[in-house]
């Protein structure tokens, strides 16, 4: 498959040099003068900080044709987001930014602030990360709309102007557009406040559309509806896209061309499928191969790349990547290399002397030393052999929803968590899934609570909570059951040295002051942290450490259970990789169980034995991973898996999307029968008779019934484990929901 | 938000009452009027002195629940406020002297509002720059300077113009000059006097609110939503004008809201130093003159005063929030 962009101009410039600059323009104008859109030619930039110069882009040369996608792919620090603002022009003033940015030929840089407003919001256009801050919170969103179509014609009549604005949230899916003009920001959710970003960028019809991570701060069903609305955006306006993400799996079916960034420089640049089948830059590789896959039920080690990025104050000498590569040598270290051309395949580039030697056929793993699979004792044992560590038995959680100030009156119920039963058996890991909003961290919480009067019994190592009056059952309790937190910044003492952080569940469990030194020990080992930085404090280590750190302040008491509340979400993919790697590793080896609640769904399936998939304080399936995620028989499972992207351009391409209409509904509007049916894309399509069904009667959570081929191998086989909540599992699907692109149009040029 | 504004009333009225209340019993049981009456020459008799009191609503026979239930009816069913020691009925004096410190204080309040926050704008526009620089250290400045200081210099600053001048100019003392006919020069002898303590209370006030501005608007200048206007089009200065300014005044509208109503409750130091006999002066007064009835309506008024403080400064944040929402 040949593409029309190309990313990088090929030549082996090194920065600085006047006269491969002049040489690089003069590429720019061989190559199509006429036909990009957007050239970036030899782009850096320098900040200076209090430590010194900062370059954090260093040298990015990229085309973009009319219509095309091109995806920036990096860890945070690669320097994508400082390459976006760069081109726009809004990196603070205090940033020396040099190069040459052309948009239809004209040049950007060097240009005023006020000259920039010209085509600031017109011809270029952004959406950014975060759609809950970068709305101004005292103006309507038809004010924020009609502002941008003022800046740029100001003869627009007013009619003509709401007309449009009207017109524009419609095109973005947002419903009864003319009345939600008058709505305030924080009157929308985060998926419709990011629908409202883009239909403000394409209010223009922009010709160049720069994205930042628009769906990282979002659910992965909203995120599926808004690379949706984007997909829509770029097929009204035409525009050509840049997509900044560091989620391969986002852009794999959305761009036709890829540029890794590492390290301020591009890296690897080419179409997607070079990219994410033959990748010729260990970088790449590496980010590939330590993503989980949502679709692939095969249990290999994640790759983790070691280390981390350099610090961009002093220019390297060598290879960027060469101490974090597995490949490097002694020539890696002299001089950094170039963009050099893959050679055979057109428009590859990769900034690797050894490129040549990798490509589709290696297996990452050999290169990356990932760790074998770890074998848990357990494994061996059937479940049902197993003894329970934690066990729930309809646990309900509710909160009255009161008005008034003085008297309080109950105007209703918020059921965050609505009859949960599942148990733990030794030695595995449970995972919940679901949306924010569909009652994890509160089922979380009511595990941590030990409580008598709790509403349902929670039973942690054959104590129940109903036991739980004293102090010392409840210290038994909590033994029995450390967590780990989501920000790993966030949950150490940033006072505290890690030894004290450490210390502090040793000597609440009475050990001694020698006992206590000798486990800290074991414990940095056992994480993977070099036992001499006890005395460090956590702001002197990196994300990743950070987040070992927690896990060992979890496992210092021995505990049988670690509930982990989406442990990697905070960590850049090649540092999770190695997280999730060492979670598995201490199941394995301790004997462990653990309770995750994620968001990620390939994390999950990597990790976890049984999941179970919550909507509205209700869990809608459970049962064996692999079972659920292959099979999966409730329709909002069946919607959120299709809502993961993969980091596989084909699959992405090719496959069909249900993309769930609007967002999780309020608990408080919550339906009588079946949670999910204002969402449902099986309900959509059911005839009226068997909606109301639906409507009234509550789903149970019903086990699937073995397969006909399962029956006629061993007819006495008993049912699988996985249970649904569903009465059509069935059904047709709502055919308004299904989305698929087709190769050829997507490719049409 | 009738609804909201009627509940909002009814809890400060039960909270005024129950201050103004205590705020009685605690001077009726410290302050006695009785002593200072004994110290005139020639010495009155005790009875004489009780006599006296007794005639003016003091009795300072009866325990303090009786006096608080005498003066609790004259206040309910009278709009009696009762009498001061020296015979002055407190309603009437209470009058002048509101309208003597809102005389004092309204024009400077105005002038340090509509400064303050210009001058926050302003620097905050010019972060670390030169102008920023001079204008944030004289607010830190002037934070700094005890009040009475600061009114004695322009007080000094003021009669050195007159003495150089050779004229008198400005009036650093008292209100107006007495027996001036109405018309022209009565109206140079007013802005004569108005002049100095409304320079010097400008010149001190200002500081507090330039800070707050400044600090409000530094937050949002980097925000996000700033730079999304920016990316449609506008220049960063449009930028910071139309969308930063009006989030950053949302706390500034607040402070605002209970400064006005302070306006009336004057200011001790300012009304001592000028000489303008308002509320503020006679507070303290009221405590040095063991006058039971004047210090308790002034707290009295202090007390409505802040809840009105505070409900205006929830129906600014309600004007200038849409997110904040009455219910």
């Amino acid at each position: 498959m040949s593409s029309e962009t190309t990313t990088g101009s090929g030549t082996t410039a090194s920065v600085n040099s006047t006269a491969d600059a002049v040489e690089r323009l003069h590429i720019a104008g061989l190559h199509a003068p006429t036909d990009a859109v957007l050239s970036v030619r030899d782009l850096n930039v320098r900040f200076n900080s209090e430590n010194g110069v900062v370059h954090a882009v260093r040298g990015v040369d990229f085309d973009l044709l009319p219509g095309k996608t091109l995806g920036i792919v990096g860890e945070s620090g690669s320097g994508k987001s400082v390459t976006s603002l760069a081109i726009m022009g809004l990196l603070p003033e205090t940033a020396e930014v040099t190069g040459s940015v052309r948009l239809k030929g004209r040049e950007l840089l060097g240009l005023s602030d006020k000259a920039m407003c010209e085509y600031r919001g017109n011809e270029l256009a952004m959406v950014f990360q975060d759609p809950l801050s970068s709305l101004t919170p005292v103006y309507t969103v038809g004010t924020q709309i009609i502002e941008a179509l003022t800046i740029h014609n100001p003869t627009m009549s007013k009619q003509a102007k709401e007309a449009r604005a009207v017109e524009l949230l419609a095109m973005v899916g947002i419903p009864s557009p003319k009345d939600r003009l008058k709505a305030f920001p924080h009157e929308f959710s985060g998926g419709m406040r990011q629908r409202v970003m883009i239909a403000i960028a394409i209010a223009n019809n922009p010709r160049v559309l720069i994205a930042d991570e628009p769906t990282t701060a979002l659910d992965v069903t909203i995120q599926a509806q808004v690379l949706e609305v984007l997909h829509t955006a770029q097929e009204e306006t035409g525009a050509a896209v840049v997509m900044i993400t560091h989620d391969l799996g986002v852009v794999a079916g959305m761009a036709d061309d890829i540029m890794v960034m590492y390290a301020g420089k591009p890296v690897e640049t080419g179409a997607v499928d070079d990219i994410y089948y033959n990748p010729r830059m260990p970088y790449t590789l590496g980010l590939l191969g330590a993503v989980p896959r949502v679709d692939v039920s095969e249990k290999s080690s994640l790759v983790p790349i070691d280390g981390i990025p350099p610090n961009l104050l002093h220019t390297p000498t060598g290879c960027s990547f060469a101490p974090r590569c597995p490949l490097a040598t002694e020539a890696c270290l002299e001089g950094e290399p170039a963009l050099a051309p893959v050679p055979g395949v057109a428009l590859h580039h990769a900034a690797c002397i050894k490129s040549e030697a990798l490509g589709g056929d290696v297996d990452v793993h050999d290169i990356f030393s990932a760790p074998p699979v770890p074998e848990s004792r357990f494994d061996a044992i059937p479940r049902e052999n197993r003894s329970t560590v934690l066990e729930l038995k309809d646990v309900r959680k509710h909160f009255p929803l009161t008005k008034g100030a003085l008297l309080k009156k109950r105007i209703g119920t918020v059921k965050a968590v609505d009859g949960l039963s599942f148990d733990v058996r030794e030695g595995e890991c449970f995972s919940i899934v679901g949306e924010s909003g569909s009652g994890k961290t509160t089922t979380l919480l009511e595990i941590m609570e030990f409580h008598k009067d709790q509403d349902g019994e929670v039973v942690i190592g054959g104590i129940s909570n109903k036991q739980a009056a004293d102090t010392k059952t409840k210290n038994a309790m909590r033994r029995e059951l450390q967590m780990v937190f989501q920000d790993p910044t966030g949950a150490l003492d940033p006072r505290f040295t890690v030894y004290e952080v450490l210390a502090e569940p040793l000597q609440n469990a009475g050990l001694d002051r020698q006992a206590i030194r000798k486990r800290i020990m074991e414990l940095m080992k056992l994480v993977g942290l070099q036992p001499d930085h006890v005395n460090r404090f956590p702001n002197q280590f990196s994300g990743g450490q950070r987040q070992r750190i927690g896990i060992a302040r979890a496992l210092a008491v021995n505990p049988k259970l670690v509930v982990l509340d989406e442990p990697v979400s905070a960590l850049d993919v090649s540092v999770q990789a190695g997280v999730i790697n060492l979670l598995d590793k201490l199941r394995a080896e301790l004997g462990l169980s653990y309770l995750l609640v994620a968001h990620d769904l390939s994390v999950v399936r990597h990790i976890s034995n049984r999941v179970a998939v919550m909507y509205l304080g209700k869990i809608v399936e459970i049962g064996e991973v692999d079972r659920v995620f292959d099979n999966p028989r409730h329709p909002y499972t069946r919607a959120l898996l299709s809502a993961i992207p993969v980091p596989d351009p084909h699959v992405e391409r090719t496959r069909e999307r249900i993309i769930l209409k609007g967002d999780l509904p309020s608990p408080l509007d919550a339906p009588k029968g079946c949670n999910f049916a204002t969402r449902c894309p099986v309900f959509a399509a059911l005839p009226a008779a068997k909606q109301e069904k639906c409507l009234t009667l509550e789903p149970p959570l019903e086990a699937v019934a073995p397969s006909s081929a399962a029956q006629a191998l061993e007819p006495a086989a008993p049912s699988p484990d996985q249970r649904f909540a569903c009465f059509f599992p069935d059904g047709e699907l709502d055919e308004d929901m299904l989305v698929s692109h087709d190769q050829a149009e997507h490719h049409a040029p | 938000m009738l609804k909201y504004l009627a509940k909002r009333g009814i809890t400060y009225v039960v909270m005024i009452f129950l201050t103004t209340s205590a705020g009685y019993f605690l001077a009726v049981s410290s302050l006695k009027p009785a002593l200072l009456e004994q110290e005139r020459i020639p010495r009155p008799t005790p009875e004489q002195v009780a006599n006296s009191m007794r005639l003016k609503g003091l009795d300072p026979d009866l325990n303090a629940w009786e006096r608080y239930v005498q003066w609790l009816t004259g206040v309910v069913t009278r709009w009696d406020w009762g009498r001061s020691p020296n015979g002055a009925f407190i309603n009437a004096e209470f009058g002048d002297r509101v309208w003597i410190s809102t005389r004092l204080f309204l024009a400077s309040i105005i002038l340090t509002l509509v400064i303050g926050v210009a001058l926050g704008v302003y620097s905050a526009a010019r972060q670390y720059k030169f102008q920023d620089r001079v204008i944030t250290s004289y607010s830190y400045l002037a934070y700094i300077v005890p009040a009475p200081i600061a009114y004695f210099l322009v007080q000094l600053g003021a009669i050195n113009i007159n003495e150089t001048v050779g004229q008198r100019i400005f009036f650093v003392t008292g209100i107006s000059t007495p027996g001036m006919e109405p018309g022209w020069a009565q109206i140079v002898d007013m802005a004569a006097h108005y002049a100095v303590p409304t320079v010097a209370i400008t010149l001190v006030g200002w500081g507090a609110y330039q800070i707050a501005q400044r600090q409000y608007l530094l937050d949002n200048v980097n925000a996000d939503f700033v730079r999304t206007a920016r990316a449609k089009g506008l220049s960063r200065n449009q930028a910071i004008a139309r969308h930063a300014l009006r989030v950053s005044f949302i706390p500034v509208a607040q402070s605002i809201a209970f400064t006005i109503p302070a306006i009336f409750a004057g200011g001790f130091f300012a009304e001592k130093i000028f000489a303008w006999p308002g509320v503020g002066s006679w507070s303290i007064d009221a405590i040095s003159l063991q006058d039971v009835n004047a210090a308790t309506a002034t707290l009295a008024y202090g007390s409505v005063i802040f809840a009105l403080g505070a409900i205006l400064a929830d129906f600014a944040t309600t004007l200038v929030d849409p997110r904040v929402r009455v219910q």
